[in-house]
């Protein structure tokens, strides 16, 4: 095996040994990241009725089912009605503290059994919140951000946050406000910049997942089917009041 | 500057041992429309299959003996795409160590026209006044349509044409599977190809495919003969130069 | 493909899939479908092209500090608590895997979608070794049941019929299945999921690396890429040299195309950014996170004709639109990378000598690169390919000397007129019906099934006489 200093000199040799094809420079970056996603930001607040309405066309045309509430308090009957649709028990969630709504109290009133992430675990609690995870039928989550252009819910992983409740479970319900939505990739990329160039905090985690609809394929004959591993069904919930 | 139009032509080498009624066609339309037509002896071919198959200094002699064949051509014309985009895009590079004969490849290269392009951009041609009778598909040789971005002309002078019925053929930017040496170092997978061309050709319900490359038409008379098919391969000139005698 | 198979030669190959019906149907749905989709894609969506050349951009700005990004990769993945592997060959690659296997005591892998891992061979080296790797893409899945190699880049098993996929699960996962894809998706649902949830490790490529970020993207459809970097203890990352790209906001460029360009959709169903291994205050994601960055031949391209074959991004849209991978799919090929593009890609993995036959499996049309999200001018390089096959003395001395006659020809016009007059003499014992239909030697290989027009009785250059 070669050192890094090995094998990145025998590659320097290549690149010194060659008459690049073309002048060419990268994507030009936003200069002061935090101040653009700001600027981003600012826009939306103006330009997100008009997002709104491309998400819910967008998300349709991947098979997303889409609702929208007035307040936090709506939430839980339409988790109700989907649970009862789908004749679903189990349901697994976010911590409320990142969800924005402890679940618990109107579900169980609804017979229906919540778990949901500790902010905090040990190996054990992993193990515990996998096998909760895999059990349950219904993953509720938040989203950071909702991509217009695409119908994309952008979620984060974190304290709280696990990867697998929007994974695991065959329905994904993913509830979010105004200021998530965004219009364009390219938005989204000076989100990302702004994001890396904040130091490491502990409240940031080690993924980033794009979900755009259901999990599918076409593998067999290009035979479109839904739900290979992921969900089968993922669901987005918008509420004003957010 | 006024006085006729002059044009050379240049014939190609399939053109010239295959098709010399394709030559005889552009001579009687250019004529036709008023162009001085001539034809520098000597001909052989532009080396693209030399250069296609990556013998680039072979195909250097061969350029360097064509460049001056032309040197007092006012236009050149080529009734193929394939050979014009030889001249036009690749005879240049060819030189890269003479810049005395890249310059003058250079010069060539902007005076050489596939036969389509000569008609409708420098003549100002789009229609033709001839006629022919029939109902007739265009097919975009690959060289004309990606190497010199050309789709249109052939269609709009075939479809300015007096008595034709011009019908779109289904994938007709798809190649017909010549590809100069590739019909012979892999015969069977270039006629599959040519097969799917050919049902293309039928379904169309043309009675005639056109094209502006001599090697699509070797590649697709070839296989509507042996097929028996009574659907015809002609050359865009072909169909453009009216009866013999005007 | 197995060494005895690539014995055989390109041109039987190639003809016996061309003898295969229900691989020739399969072909001709699978890419005509891909071909519309893309086209319709890319029809809504006007920044494409400017999009196209930005990427395009991106990708020869990256190669020309290609050991400062990978620098800069290598610092964000060790500084976020990764590891990172530089591996010159395939071999090591695989080495390197084994060994984190055996340190780590690790019995089982779960894989997503890899083109790099089957360019090394890996499932091949862990299977030695007693590890079982588990490949999860549905596509790969069904391959890798059927003990094949995928024959698309985006669509493994492209050239299997649904009836085909029923027997081959009923077979091996025991059961009585029928042909229909929404149960047989089910099927290795039930069946992988249990898999993710026991894997010791899970293996990955990646579509893209931010060297800003020290951020691995992948690209998955079905969710098993996310599956494998959540579960397993341990997730490793295989990838080639030329996946590193500056910044986030180029991830977006080629995020709005490479879907567009593979299949149609606008995005992927999911596109997951990876940071190294578990972060501080997660609950999921794995202990250790391995990144191994793997040359294997291609960093001496970059100086080379075939430089732009760097840039290319695994879409397969070339594949689909190439007239010759449409006739004759993807094994015939012979090595991992099939189409176009596999061409170049194996020229430089393996070497220019096992191109020889395949440098010659293209009519040159230029649809390839035409539909290329990056537009590699896969055509030209082609075309380098043979010239350096002529200077490397690799092609057949009999096709060198051929050449070179068939040049001196062409430079003397005596020469290129006595040979339509041997022509003309040679054919007429052929001609029937103003045509030649059973040509013998070399030139069978046309009339077997095409006819050939004789040459003219009078060449153009003898009728000029008495037009001018």
């Amino acid at each position: 095996m070669a050192t890094r200093a090995e094998f990145l000199g025998r590659i320097r040799a290549e690149v010194r040994r060659a008459p690049g094809l073309f002048p060419a420079t990268p994507a030009p970056r936003p200069e002061r990241p935090a101040e653009a996603a700001q600027a981003v930001r600012r826009q939306m607040t103006d330009r997100w009725p008009g997002a709104l309405e491309r998400f819910q066309e967008e998300f349709a045309l991947v098979s997303g089912v889409f609702h929208r509430v007035g307040t936090m308090e709506d939430v839980p009957s339409v988790i109700r009605d989907i649970a009862r649709q789908k004749d679903a028990r189990g349901v697994t969630s976010w911590d409320p503290g990142q969800l924005g709504i402890d679940l618990r109290p109107s579900l169980e009133a609804e017979g229906l059994s919540l778990v949901a992430a500790p902010v905090h675990g040990d190996n054990d609690a992993r193990a515990r919140y996998r096998e909760a995870a895999a059990a349950a039928q219904i993953g509720v989550t938040g989203a950071d951000f909702a991509l217009a252009e695409t119908g994309t819910l952008i979620l984060m992983s974190g304290p709280g946050r696990p990867r697998t409740t929007s994974l695991l479970p065959e329905t994904h319900v993913a509830i979010f406000g105004k200021s998530r939505l965004l219009e364009t990739l390219e938005q989204v990329g000076v989100i990302l910049e702004a994001l890396h160039a904040e130091p490491e905090s502990a409240r940031r985690g080690a993924v980033v997942n794009f979900i755009t609809g259901p999990s599918r394929t076409a593998d067999i004959e290009l035979t479109l089917t839904r739900g290979v591993h992921g969900p089968k069904e993922v669901h987005a919930i918008f509420v004003d009041s957010l | 500057m006024t006085g006729p139009i002059r044009a050379s032509l240049m014939v190609t080498c399939l053109g010239d041992l295959f098709f010399p009624e394709v030559g005889v066609a552009i001579v009687r339309l250019l004529r036709r429309l008023g162009v001085t037509v001539n034809f520098p002896p000597n001909q052989t071919c532009c080396g693209l299959p030399l250069f296609n198959s990556g013998y680039h200094r072979e195909a250097a002699r061969v350029a360097r003996r064509t460049i001056p064949l032309f040197g007092a051509s006012e236009h050149v014309v080529v009734p193929s795409g394939s050979c014009a985009w030889m001249v036009k895009k690749e005879y240049p590079g060819l030189f890269r160590d003479d810049p005395e004969l890249a310059r003058e490849a250079e010069a060539l290269a902007r005076r050489t026209y596939e036969l389509s392009q000569f008609l409708v951009k420098v003549l100002g041609a789009s229609r033709v006044g001839t006629s022919f009778k029939g109902k007739v598909t265009y097919h975009d040789s690959c060289h004309l349509l990606r190497g010199l971005g050309e789709s249109q002309s052939p269609r709009t002078l075939l479809g300015n044409l007096e008595g034709v019925q011009l019908v779109e053929l289904p994938g007709a930017d798809e190649c017909c599977g010549f590809g100069g040496s590739f019909s012979v170092r892999l015969p069977d997978v270039s006629t599959s190809i040519l097969a799917k061309k050919i049902a293309n050709v039928e379904k169309s319900g043309a009675e005639c495919v056109v094209a502006c490359d001599a090697g699509c038409l070797l590649q697709m008379a070839g296989g509507l003969s042996r097929k028996g098919s009574r659907v015809r391969a002609l050359h865009l000139a072909q169909v453009l130069a009216g009866p013999d005698e005007p | 493909m197995s060494d005895q198979a690539l014995r055989t030669p390109f041109s039987e190959r190639a003809g016996a899939a061309l003898r295969d019906t229900s691989l020739q149907q399969a072909l001709t749905l699978a890419t005509t479908k891909f071909i519309g989709l893309r086209k319709e894609a890319f029809a809504t969506y006007p920044q494409g092209e400017r999009a196209r050349d930005q990427a395009r951009a991106i990708k020869e700005a990256t190669l020309q500090r290609l050991d400062h990004y990978l620098n800069m990769l290598a610092d964000n993945v060790e500084r976020l608590g990764g590891h990172v592997h530089w591996a010159t060959t395939g071999e090591e690659a695989c080495e390197t895997i084994l060994r984190i296997c055996r340190e780590c005591r690790v019995k089982t892998v779960v894989k997503s979608k890899s083109m790099a891992t089957e360019e090394i061979e890996l499932n091949e080296a862990l299977e030695h070794a007693g590890v079982t790797p588990i490949e999860t893409d549905l596509g790969e899945y069904i391959i890798q049941l059927a003990r094949e190699k995928p024959s698309h880049i985006i669509a493994p098993a492209i050239h299997k019929t649904r009836g085909q996929v029923a027997d081959l699960f009923s077979r091996v996962l025991k059961g009585q299945f029928p042909a229909d894809p929404e149960v047989l998706t089910a099927v290795a649902r039930k069946e992988l999921r249990q898999k993710f949830l026991q894997a010791d490790m899970g293996i990955t490529g990646a579509n893209f690396a931010v060297a800003d970020t020290g951020t691995i993207v992948l690209v998955t459809n079905e969710g098993n890429g996310r599956m494998v970097t959540s579960l397993p203890r341990i997730h490793v990352a295989v990838m080639g040299i030329d996946k590193v790209i500056p910044s986030m906001t180029d991830l977006m460029f080629f995020l709005g195309i490479l879907a567009r360009s593979a299949t149609g959709q606008k995005i992927s169903v999911y596109t997951t950014l990876v940071r190294g291994p578990r972060q501080p205050g997660e609950l999921e994601g794995p202990d250790e996170f391995h990144l191994i960055l793997m040359d294997n031949g291609r960093a001496r391209q970059i100086a080379s004709e075939l430089r732009e074959a760097l840039y290319c991004l695994r879409c397969g849209a070339c594949l689909n639109v190439c007239p010759v991978y449409r006739q004759i799919g993807g094994h015939a090929y012979g090595y991992t990378y099939p189409g176009p593009i596999g061409i170049l890609l194996t020229a430089m993995l393996k070497g220019d000598r096992a191109v020889k036959d395949l440098a010659h499996a293209s009519s040159l049309c230029g649809a390839c690169q035409e539909v290329c999200p990056v537009r590699i001018d896969i055509p030209r390089m082609l075309i380098e390919l043979r010239q350096r096959l002529d200077r490397e003395r690799i092609a057949p001395l009999a096709e060198r000397v051929l050449f070179k006659t068939f040049a001196q020809v062409l430079t003397t016009p005596a020469l290129f007129r006595l040979a339509a007059t041997l022509g003309r003499l040679a054919q007429r014992p052929f001609v029937r019906g103003g045509r030649l239909q059973n040509l013998p030697l070399v030139f069978a290989r046309w009339t077997k099934g095409r006819d050939l027009p004789p040459v003219a009785a009078r060449t153009f250059s003898e009728r000029w006489r008495e037009l001018r």
